[in-house]
């Protein structure tokens, strides 16, 4: 137990968040007033009409716009520890993230020479 | 990375390198025979580095260079070098993205090499999940097709099912051992007998690795996928990823887990024996050309894993020299289902291709005998070796059973060439037969003939990890 015993206020959280979640529950179904209507009843979406097409149709293009900004999200989350290193790594790490960067960037060359970027 | 760990690398470093080239390059080639002739190129480059490649392990100890990995590399790289030059009358060669095509066949390779040289069970998942990927868009690549967007997703969803298999027991492995490195995993459950776990972790590996070579029960995905794609696609499938993936089991099973050799062997045997049943049997009724093949290289894959069954040195090395001739024979195979075209993907565009044709019926035949293991071919070569290693081993019955299934399949692939010598021609067939498809089937000719002769030319070669 003892190895555990740091973990115990954590459980205690949990039993007591579930137990008065699940009391309120409990409570407001077998203690409060039941009036129906059919308004009442319709499935609730913020005011809106809930019987609609779920979605409308979508430009594919915001996908490829999306997709080409994961490129450069990821190449970021790589930049900036690299940039923390930079000094213990020398010469070897900018050799090693140019090479990084230039498979990146024939991926984003090659994009572009399709047309990834012509916004029509 | 030092300079020796990249040394290492040589091979996968070419077809990467020329994939981006190619990559880079896409818009301004306007040739398919140069897009082609690059892909070969890097293939010829990398079979001659990994031929020449000094022994040694590194980047971590993930990556080795030994004579098992040599081996599978060349045999992969003249797999891609096979595939490219089928691919001159891919329907979408002549327009759309024939570059990219061949940039996924190169990228594929690339994950197949990176699977048969890990020393560490993270990077052959990664390996065989580049190989995985590249190929699900290769199989979906006639976008048109409706039949190639069906079987890209299955794939897509049987792929995905099997590495999540494949990565649970990768985990399994590492709680119970701490250790990812194969030689590390084995000495770690040396210590550790007696305890059922690891039994769980091995068969989640080995399902994984089974749904990679579609061995019977996990070759559901095959057929359909064999036959959506387009026929260069489906050969460089059936011959280069069932190497590559046996590669990887072989390593895994002889190396990681010697400690459950006795499970391991029964595991194998119900695998190797099911995939021969099933395979042969299935592929009585298919009057698809793919699927006969996809059922056919079912049944091989069995065959080929009765080396491996029998656990030894000995066994690996047999189960290499399977994998080496069938690879040569199958891309021999669908060379001339690709060659004869649209007619030659129904069994029936086979009839009085004897009359027609006589030269591409006689290398039909040819590769027909060699895969159902007729002498002087090298399918008889590489069928003799399992077998006898299979009852080297003790495995009798499944050696028996291996023999029996070799005379089903006899009727399975003499019927095509009942087909093309017996009957009438009904349609006429292509003229002419593109110069690089027809380089591709003398190639596998030459190599299914001179492995019927000459059977141990690969003995030297064919060393176990």
């Amino acid at each position: 137990v003892s190895a555990y015993g740091e973990y115990i206020g954590i459980a205690v959280t949990f039993v007591l968040a579930g137990g008065i979640a699940l009391a309120m529950v409990i409570l407001g179904s077998t203690l409060g007033k039941k009036n129906p209507t059919a308004v009442k009843l319709a499935p609730f979406e913020c005011g809106k009409d809930p019987l609609s097409v779920p979605m409308g149709r979508l430009a594919i293009k915001f996908y490829l716009t999306a997709i080409l900004f994961i490129l450069f999200d990821v190449e970021l989350v790589f930049l900036y520890p690299w940039a923390v290193v930079y000094r213990e790594l020398g010469l070897t790490g900018l050799v090693e993230m140019g090479v990084f960067l230039g498979v990146l960037m024939a991926g984003f060359v090659y994009a572009w020479d399709n047309g990834a970027l012509d916004w029509k | 990375v030092s300079r020796a760990d990249l040394a290492l690398l040589v091979p996968e470093l070419i077809l990467s390198g020329m994939a981006l080239v190619l990559l880079l390059a896409a818009r301004r080639i306007q040739r398919t025979p140069l897009a082609m002739g690059g892909t070969v190129l890097a293939a010829l480059g990398a079979a001659l580095a990994a031929a020449t490649a000094e022994s040694g392990t590194g980047v971590g100890g993930m990556i080795t260079v030994d004579g098992y990995s040599r081996f599978f590399l060349v045999l992969v790289a003249a797999a891609l070098a096979l595939a490219a030059f089928l691919s001159a009358r891919h329907p979408e060669g002549e327009r759309g993205l024939r570059v990219e095509y061949h940039v996924l066949f190169l990228l594929t390779a690339t994950g197949m090499m990176l699977a048969v040289s890990s020393l560490d069970l993270l990077t052959l998942y990664l390996g065989l999940e580049l190989m995985t990927l590249c190929s699900t868009v290769l199989v979906g690549f006639t976008v048109e097709r409706p039949a190639a967007n069906e079987a890209a997703l299955k794939y897509f969803l049987i792929a995905s099912f099997a590495s999540a298999l494949l990565l649970f027991g990768i985990s399994l492995t590492y709680g119970l051992t701490g250790a990812t490195e194969l030689a590390a995993i084995a000495s770690a459950l040396k210590s550790a007998e007696g305890n059922p776990l690891p039994l769980v972790a091995l068969g989640l590996v080995l399902a994984g690795l089974a749904f990679k070579i579609a061995a019977v029960p996990f070759h559901a995905w095959a057929p359909d996928a064999y036959q959506g794609a387009s026929a260069p696609v489906a050969a460089f499938l059936a011959a280069g990823s069932k190497a590559a993936g046996l590669a990887a089991l072989g390593r895994v099973c002889l190396i990681a887990f010697p400690s459950e050799a006795g499970a391991l062997g029964r595991i194998l045997v119900v695998l190797a024996g099911l995939s021969i049943v099933v395979g042969s049997l299935l592929a009585l009724s298919q009057t698809d050309m793919k699927r006969l093949l996809a059922y056919s290289s079912i049944a091989h894959v069995g065959y080929a894993l009765l080396g491996l069954a029998a656990g030894t040195p000995g066994g690996a090395a047999a189960t290499m020299t399977y994998a080496f001739f069938y690879v040569f024979m199958t891309l021999g195979a669908f060379g001339v289902v690709i060659a004869l075209g649209a007619q030659g993907e129904s069994l029936d565009g086979y009839r009085g291709l004897a009359a027609q044709r006589p030269g591409l019926a006689a290398l039909m035949l040819l590769f027909l005998l060699s895969l159902t293991g007729i002498p002087p071919t090298a399918g008889f070569a590489a069928k003799f070796v399992v077998i006898v290693s299979a009852v080297r081993a003790d495995h009798l019955l499944l050696a028996v059973l291996a023999v029996l299934c070799s005379v089903v399949s006899a009727f399975v692939y003499l019927r095509v060439v009942v087909f093309m010598y017996m009957r009438e021609p009904t349609a006429p067939v292509p003229a002419r037969v593109s110069m690089t498809v027809s380089t591709a089937l003398a190639l596998a000719a030459l190599v299914t003939l001179f492995g019927g002769i000459v059977p141990g030319s690969l003995v030297p070669w064919a060393v176990s990890p």
